[in-house]
């Protein structure tokens, strides 16, 4: 099965991954009310992907459904690692979602293959992502690709 | 140290880089020891002498020190630290203004005297007053009693951080 195109993000696809973006914020709010979005979240978004489209160090992917509807995103970034710890340049999954109707196609599995890959062709060797604690789904697909547990970010309330 | 005076907490100073230094290099070298999956880079040290002395600069950051009491006319011993930062997250998610509790050590002769506890309740409260809105930690995976310890302090797992060898793929 040849499935739905994965491609490179371009300028006009902003708006749509601010959608994606903003259901995939709204989604983890919903299984963990810390992670609310800030008011000005989506203005500050637009400005993060138009930024990021022309960032080398940054990878943007999209599944686009019958040449214009785009139904998911994938985006990567190569990071300095801490500076004590190996390594000293990894990449890191920032964004990885597929609306709601479309998921179960095996999209989100290529969207993050084809960000690896750019990745690894970039000379990174490890990659981290951050997943929220109760967003099982999320913690469960990541494991199922071979993801491993790393560090565990704890919050308290002041 | 039973019945000697507890260590005094304080903020870090120049003078302290060097003791400092090497209390550091043994919190990484124990993180290293427990969570098997982090490796500490060969240079640890020089990037640590080298960051040092900028860090105790930094107007967000904060590096207190426990030192022990020493006899009359000498120089006190530096026997764990804490190390915190207020950073402003952009707007992104609702709290913006987070307090970091980078690192915490005490070294091994000097435990179970509550000077661990003194020194995240003193950055805490510093932390606090410089007006953050959450409290975060990062630790790694593994890392023994650490979930509990996490607990008892009132934190709970906020995100996971997860890791692939992209060789593996």
């Amino acid at each position: 099965m040849e499935g739905v195109p994965i491609r490179a993000a371009r300028r006009g696809d902003i708006p749509s991954l601010l959608l994606l973006w903003e259901q995939m914020l709204k989604e983890n709010a919903a299984a963990d009310p810390r992670l609310e979005p800030h008011p000005r979240a989506r203005e500050h978004m637009a400005a993060q992907f138009q930024a990021w489209l022309s960032d080398a160090q940054r990878i943007i992917v999209v599944a686009e459904e019958g040449g214009r509807l785009v139904i998911g995103y994938a985006a990567g970034a190569i990071v300095p690692g801490n500076g004590w710890q190996a390594p000293t340049t990894l990449g890191e999954i920032t964004d990885c979602y597929v609306a709601r109707p479309r998921r179960r196609q095996g999209i989100a599995r290529r969207l993050v293959g084809r960000v690896i890959d750019q990745l690894f062709e970039k000379g990174v060797d490890t990659c981290r992502l951050q997943v929220g604690v109760h967003n099982e789904g999320s913690r469960a697909f990541w494991a199922s690709m071979g993801w491993k547990p790393h560090e565990v970010v704890y919050e308290r309330p002041v | 140290m039973t019945g000697e005076r507890p260590p005094t907490i304080r903020a870090a100073r120049r003078g302290d880089v060097p003791a400092l230094v090497d209390l550091r290099i043994q919190h990484l070298g124990e993180i290293a020891k427990q969570a098997t999956h982090v490796r500490l880079l060969p240079d640890a040290r020089q990037r640590t002498e080298q960051s040092l002395p900028v860090w105790l600069g930094q107007e967000g950051r904060i590096v207190l020190v426990a030192e022990a009491p020493a006899p009359e006319g000498e120089e006190g011993v530096l026997v764990g630290y804490a190390m915190g930062l207020v950073s402003t997250w952009p707007p992104v998610f609702k709290n913006q203004k987070v307090g970091e509790i980078l690192e915490c050590y005490v070294g091994v002769k000097y435990r179970a005297q509550g000077t661990g506890r003194g020194l995240v309740a003193k950055l805490t409260e510093i932390l606090v007053g410089r007006g953050v809105e959450v409290l975060r930690s990062v630790v790694p995976e593994g890392l023994e009693g650490a979930s509990g310890r996490m607990a008892a302090a009132g934190y709970q797992p906020l995100y996971l951080v997860m890791q692939r060898e992209l060789d593996e793929f």
